[in-house]
């Protein structure tokens, strides 16, 4: 009942530093970073991480530095053997299969960084579009989506590649009509959730345009589900590639695919299993680790999403 | 009251999205129509067709309807379509392309509900021993395959097991139709992807619910760990499993096509790769509308079935995938 | 609706594979061989391809039909009479001939089916086997004069009538061809659109009937109990089934599930010594073609630098590797010359191998061009083998003489359509021969169409309208030698590459299964077990 009590008295004033206020306990830290140093720990993760970088070097300088090029037949060396000389052996031409399988892993690889940056650009940028202008945009983007959504994309593909010339350019086009629609919808969703976050609103209140609203804010938050999906888009594009080669539709002689590859090595696998044997370890090799590596983004990106 | 409410929106929903199937379709059918016709080639061996007198190239294109210009085929193919005709195989002569195609359903059908049995029944109790031994050795091992299953690419796994099972162990037959017993090793090759997904999904979704209150209340009471496991772990957790379904039979539809080609079995995928090649125009069609649709169809039963077992699903916002 | 229709095919397409699965081939003693592609269709006027003649030649029959030494022997024709100035030939059948459903084959049938074959009807672009020989054969294709006209008739249910345009020596060996073989009219009539699409709506002469086809599965026989000759056919039960991979196949033989089976190139060097293997060469050619139109190739020292620039014994030996002869000459190895000595024989090697020659020419070739090309586009279609023999020619061209090649492949279909459009460079293609007679090859390049390279070469033209019409055999042979000399040696109009042979394993207990080297591959008719 006494309030008189409390007196004034027996509080003081706290006496904080100026420069004590703006200091950070810990060095700040971005949301990379953070993921960097989770991603780390996974060591599936780290060792798929350097085979896959392995690969890349040798995709890159295994043909440049061997004697043989992916051309050159040695009618002498039919199907040979792996031997000192042809670490792979040799095909039906006597070609050298080291060269050949690693440019076999080029032309992989190509299409699996177009279709990264194809799933970055249009996949992002759609998804960050329809989300943004909301309204009648996003209502038609959305129309759009949920039709390309449908459409069955190994078809589409296929009969892309019979109506044009094939070759790297038409597979890449071909994967390039549905290959981002999965990315703009997650991107959408994801930016959809951050869209009405105060951060966001402040941005708006303080003037910012909507496209650094986009560049500045939006697409830094919802990485990690980019990240994630780019992930799981290459692996899928290396195997579209290999496997129309492998039927006979997609690159052909004398390029060197790895599809192109394994389906040479699978009409002589009965006597020379060596001619399918390495494509085939290299693009399993592949698809594995960035299986794995995926998985440990995942895992390091969106720790809730951990199981 | 209730419940009406929720068969309203339900059947709008289910109209909306059937909306969509036919307008994506006749996007399907617009583009493969005249991407096809850029198609190099015609359907006629070019050496024998040069030959042919002019009167015989005439009656040969007005025969397959390929003498009028092209937005009038166009018109012709829907017109028809509509009605139900898909026009004639060029190659299978006189054949109706909706017979080339039933005739073709069976193997194909065969093998992939089998391949979707098998990935069922490995992914699933694979699925369950990983989450119940979890950091055991079998846990492990799922996830390996699991890795392994969606990531070796099914033509290297077909021609493998074709070569090593089929052809080096003499097994099973394998090259050529002759009945139930080669459709086993497409059928296992088919099935591992199918495997995979299940297997990694189950584990996952186990692991979950072996970590809530009421698995731990069950412990608690004193049932046994198999009473717990099956009685609630299991039955909670393999609805869900549906939800992978969609992508699953995706999978298996680019599958067939290469196992079916390697196999040679007579199926839709070897099918199409053949019509691609030999420039059948009908039948190329007539295996892309089967396709798109039947995709179509199974991603919204896969998404209806989803919101029947979870409630907590909202229909009008349909499924992320 | 639909949805239910189609589970509903899709439930008993399934019931019925399931079921009907171990019914399709019978056990026990049956000749089986296996086709590498699906057998699309039987309709005889409307097939191309050589499985539809496989299986069409046992199912059916024709005036004569091949013996192991493939020479034509009477088979439903009984005797024939040829007019003195080799235009008309009178063809008697024989007595009691049946269809498998008891009706008598009559002249008449014939005349139905060879009129089918010359109408604008036929799709399988063999018109021009009748047309080019048989009086007003051509006018009727074109629709200008009425069947009566066409110099088929028949006389009788028993006699067959034919009027030729010119003197043709192997018009007997056409006849076994299964353009030739008859068709009930009333029948085919009855079943529209349905003929020949099932065992039952097609009619059997032949040694066998069908007793199951599927296109894509293979085809079944059973001996035909009303076949003229039935006695002498040994094996009761056959099959012809789709094998696409050749893998598949060998090891289906070696389960015991074929009678034969074709080796490719990589399984050969491993059954050479096999008792069971031999090696047959068919009258196939595979040749280069060039676009005498093209800047480039127009130069004749550019096209026969190219074509003495290939070691051809190298791709045969070492990358086909299947019993392939190489291409020394257009005119397949074995066919027939002046009956003692073949006509490769006769004529020699016009298409050597000479690195050093091909150099000269080539240099001269750049001199009269101004410059070296800096790359040439050669055309093949996307099969294994194609793509072989390109990869085989562009490493030969760089290695010899120093001429980048660019290999541009398309499906069957597309490379024919860019010939005709006159669209290329160079292409490779083949040609099997159709009867065994050089003029099967040497006919085709005097339309000068882009498919032929444009050669219009009034010379060439000559020498073969004067064997065409030539009744003298020994002169019509002289004008074909020389007509060869000229397309090849002297005008290089073609590379001829190699011939195209294949590798066999047959088991052991399998005798008389002969096979052909033209048109029809095999004759189960004559085989037996042992």
């Amino acid at each position: 009942m006494d309030k008189s009590k409390i007196d004034r008295s027996m509080y003081q004033k706290a006496k904080v530093e100026a420069s004590e206020k703006e200091h950070i306990a810990a060095p700040a830290s971005t949301m990379l970073a953070d993921a960097w140093i989770r991603l780390k720990k996974n060591k599936a993760a780290v060792v798929a991480l350097f085979i896959l970088i392995g690969i890349i070097l040798l995709a890159i300088f295994a043909p440049i530095f061997s004697k043989y090029s992916f051309r050159d037949t040695d009618y002498n060396n039919v199907y040979g053997l792996p031997s000192a000389a042809h670490i792979f052996g040799a095909d039906q031409f006597g070609r050298d299969l080291w060269v050949r399988t690693w440019m076999g892993t080029r032309i992989s690889l190509m299409i699996a960084l177009v279709a990264a940056i194809l799933d970055l650009v249009v996949g992002v940028l759609y998804g960050a579009v329809s989300a943004l202008f909301g309204g009648k945009v996003d209502a038609v983007m959305q129309r759009i989506i949920e039709v390309l959504v449908g459409i069955p994309s190994l078809i589409i593909v296929i009969l892309f590649l019979m109506a044009f010339p094939a070759g790297v350019g038409t597979i890449i086009a071909a994967l390039s009509i549905t290959g981002w629609v999965n990315m703009a919808r997650l991107v959408r969703a994801e930016i959809l959730k951050l869209k009405n976050q105060e951060f966001v609103l402040a941005s708006q209140v303080l003037g910012t345009s909507k496209f650094n609203i986009i560049m500045k804010d939006l697409i830094p938050n919802t990485v990690s589900v980019i990240v994630i999906n780019v992930m799981f888009t290459i692996p899928s594009a290396i195997f579209t590639e290999a496997f129309l080669s492998f039927i006979g539709i997609g690159l052909a002689e004398p390029q060197a695919s790895l599809g192109v590859l394994i389906n040479g090595g699978y009409q002589v696998l009965r006597m020379y299993p060596h001619v399918l044997i390495f494509p085939a370890i290299v693009i399993v090799l592949i698809m594995v680790c960035f299986s794995i590596l995926g998985d440990g983004l995942r895992d390091a990106l969106d720790p809730q999403m951990r199981k | 009251m209730h419940s009406n409410r929720k068969g309203d929106v339900m059947l709008k929903y289910v109209l909306k999205r059937l909306g969509y199937i036919l307008v994506t379709l006749w996007v399907i059918v617009t583009c493969t129509f005249f991407m096809m016709k850029n198609l190099p080639g015609t359907p006629f061996d070019a050496e024998r067709f040069s030959i042919m007198t002019p009167q015989q190239q005439e009656r040969v294109l007005e025969m397959y309807g390929l003498n009028d210009s092209l937005p009038m085929q166009y018109v012709k193919y829907i017109k028809n379509m509509l009605k139900g005709d898909l026009g004639t195989s060029f190659t299978y002569v006189n054949q109706d392309v909706s017979k080339v195609i039933t005739g073709r359903l069976g193997p194909s059908a065969l093998i992939g509900i089998q391949a979707v049995l098998i990935g069922l029944a490995i992914g699933l109790i694979l699925g369950i021993l990983a989450a119940w031994k979890h950091n055991s050795g079998i846990d492990y091992f799922t996830m390996i395959l699991a890795v392994l299953g969606v990531s070796v690419p099914n033509f290297v796994a077909a021609a493998l097991l074709q070569y090593y099972i089929g052809l080096k162990w003499g097994a099973l037959p394998v090259g050529f139709w002759t009945g139930w017993n080669c459709s086993v090793l497409p059928s296992i090759a088919l099935s591992f992807s199918a495997t995979a997904m299940v297997a990694r999904f189950m584990r996952t979704e186990m692991l979950d619910v072996l970590d809530q209150d009421y698995i731990v209340t069950a412990r608690a009471k004193g049932l046994s760990q198999m009473k717990v496991l099956m009685r609630h772990a299991v039955r909670n957790s393999i609805l869900p499993v549906v939800t992978i379904l969609g992508p699953i039979v995706v999978n298996l539809m680019t599958g067939s096509l290469a196992v079916e080609n390697i196999f040679s079995i007579p199926g839709i995928g070897s099918l199409f790769v053949d019509c691609i090649k030999a420039n059948d125009y009908p039948v190329i069609m007539g295996i892309t509308i089967f396709y798109a649709a039947f995709y179509m169809l199974i991603v919204l039963l896969v998404d209806l079935a989803y919101s029947l077992i979870d409630p907590r699903i909202r229909l009008a916002k349909g499924k992320e995938s | 609706m639909k949805m239910m229709k189609a589970a509903v095919a899709l439930g008993m397409a399934l019931t019925m594979t399931v079921t009907g699965a171990s019914a399709v081939f019978a056990e026990g003693e049956s000749l089986s061989v296996a086709t590498d592609f699906e057998i699309k269709t039987l309709v005889p006027w409307a097939a191309s391809e050589e499985n539809a003649f496989l299986v069409l030649n046992q199912a059916e029959e024709g005036l004569f039909r091949m013996d192991e030494n493939n020479q034509p022997q009477p088979a439903l024709c009984d005797t024939y009479e040829v007019s003195d100035d080799k235009l008309t030939y009178t063809f008697h059948l024989r007595d009691g001939i049946q269809w498998s459903n008891g009706e008598p084959v009559t002249a008449a049938d014939f005349v139905y089916a060879w009129l089918k074959q010359m109408s604008a009807d036929a799709t399988n672009g063999y018109s021009f086997i009748m047309t080019d020989y048989i009086v007003n054969g051509q006018e009727y294709n074109e629709g200008s004069v009425e069947a009566s006209e066409v110099g088929v008739k028949a006389v009788d249910d028993q006699t067959l009538e034919v009027q030729l345009k010119s003197p043709t020596p192997y018009f007997l060996n056409l006849t076994t061809m299964d353009m030739f073989f008859p068709v009930n009219e009333a029948f085919c009539e009855e079943q529209g659109t349905n003929f020949a699409l099932s065992p039952d709506s097609m009619l059997y002469c032949g040694p066998y009937v069908i007793t199951d086809y599927d296109p894509a599965v293979g085809v079944t026989f059973a001996k035909n109990d009303n076949y003229w000759d039935k006695d002498s056919v040994a094996v009761e039960d056959a099959q012809v089934r789709v094998i696409k991979d050749a893998a598949a196949a060998l090891s289906a033989y070696q389960a015991g599930e074929l009678s034969q089976v074709k080796l490719d190139s990589a399984n050969v060097a491993a059954y050479k010594d096999d008792p069971e293997f031999s090696q047959e060469i068919d009258f196939r050619t595979s040749y280069v073609q060039f676009n005498l139109t093209d800047d480039v190739m127009s130069n004749v020292n550019m096209r026969k630098a190219i074509s003495l620039a290939m070691n051809r014994s190298a791709l045969t030996d070492n990358i086909l590797a299947d019993g392939s002869a190489p291409g020394f000459g257009l005119v397949a190895d074995g066919m027939s010359g002046d009956g003692e000595k073949t006509f490769r024989e006769l004529n020699g090697d016009v298409s050597p191998y000479d690195p050093e020659q091909a150099k000269e020419y080539y240099d001269k070739a750049v001199e009269e061009l101004g410059s070296a090309p800096s790359e040439v586009t050669l055309l093949v279609a996307d099969d294994s083998v194609s793509k072989s023999v390109a990869t085989f020619i562009q490493s030969e061209l760089v290695t010899t003489l120093g001429l980048n090649v660019v290999i541009d492949t398309k499906t069957v279909q597309g490379r024919g359509e860019l010939m005709d459009a006159n669209n290329y460079q160079f292409a490779v293609t083949a040609w099997g021969a159709d009867y065994d007679d050089a003029m099967t090859y040497l006919d085709l390049w005097t339309n000068g169409t882009p498919y032929r390279g444009n050669y219009n070469d009034a010379d060439y033209n000559a020498l073969i309208s004067d064997a065409k019409t030539q009744t003298d055999d020994a002169v019509r042979l002289d004008d074909m030698l020389k007509a060869e000399k000229k397309l090849v040696e002297e005008d290089a109009v073609v590379a001829p590459v190699y011939h195209r042979g294949s590798a066999v394993l047959t088991k052991s207990n399998v005798k008389n299964l002969i096979s052909h080297p033209i048109g029809v591959p095999l004759e189960f008719k004559y085989a037996s077990f042992e």
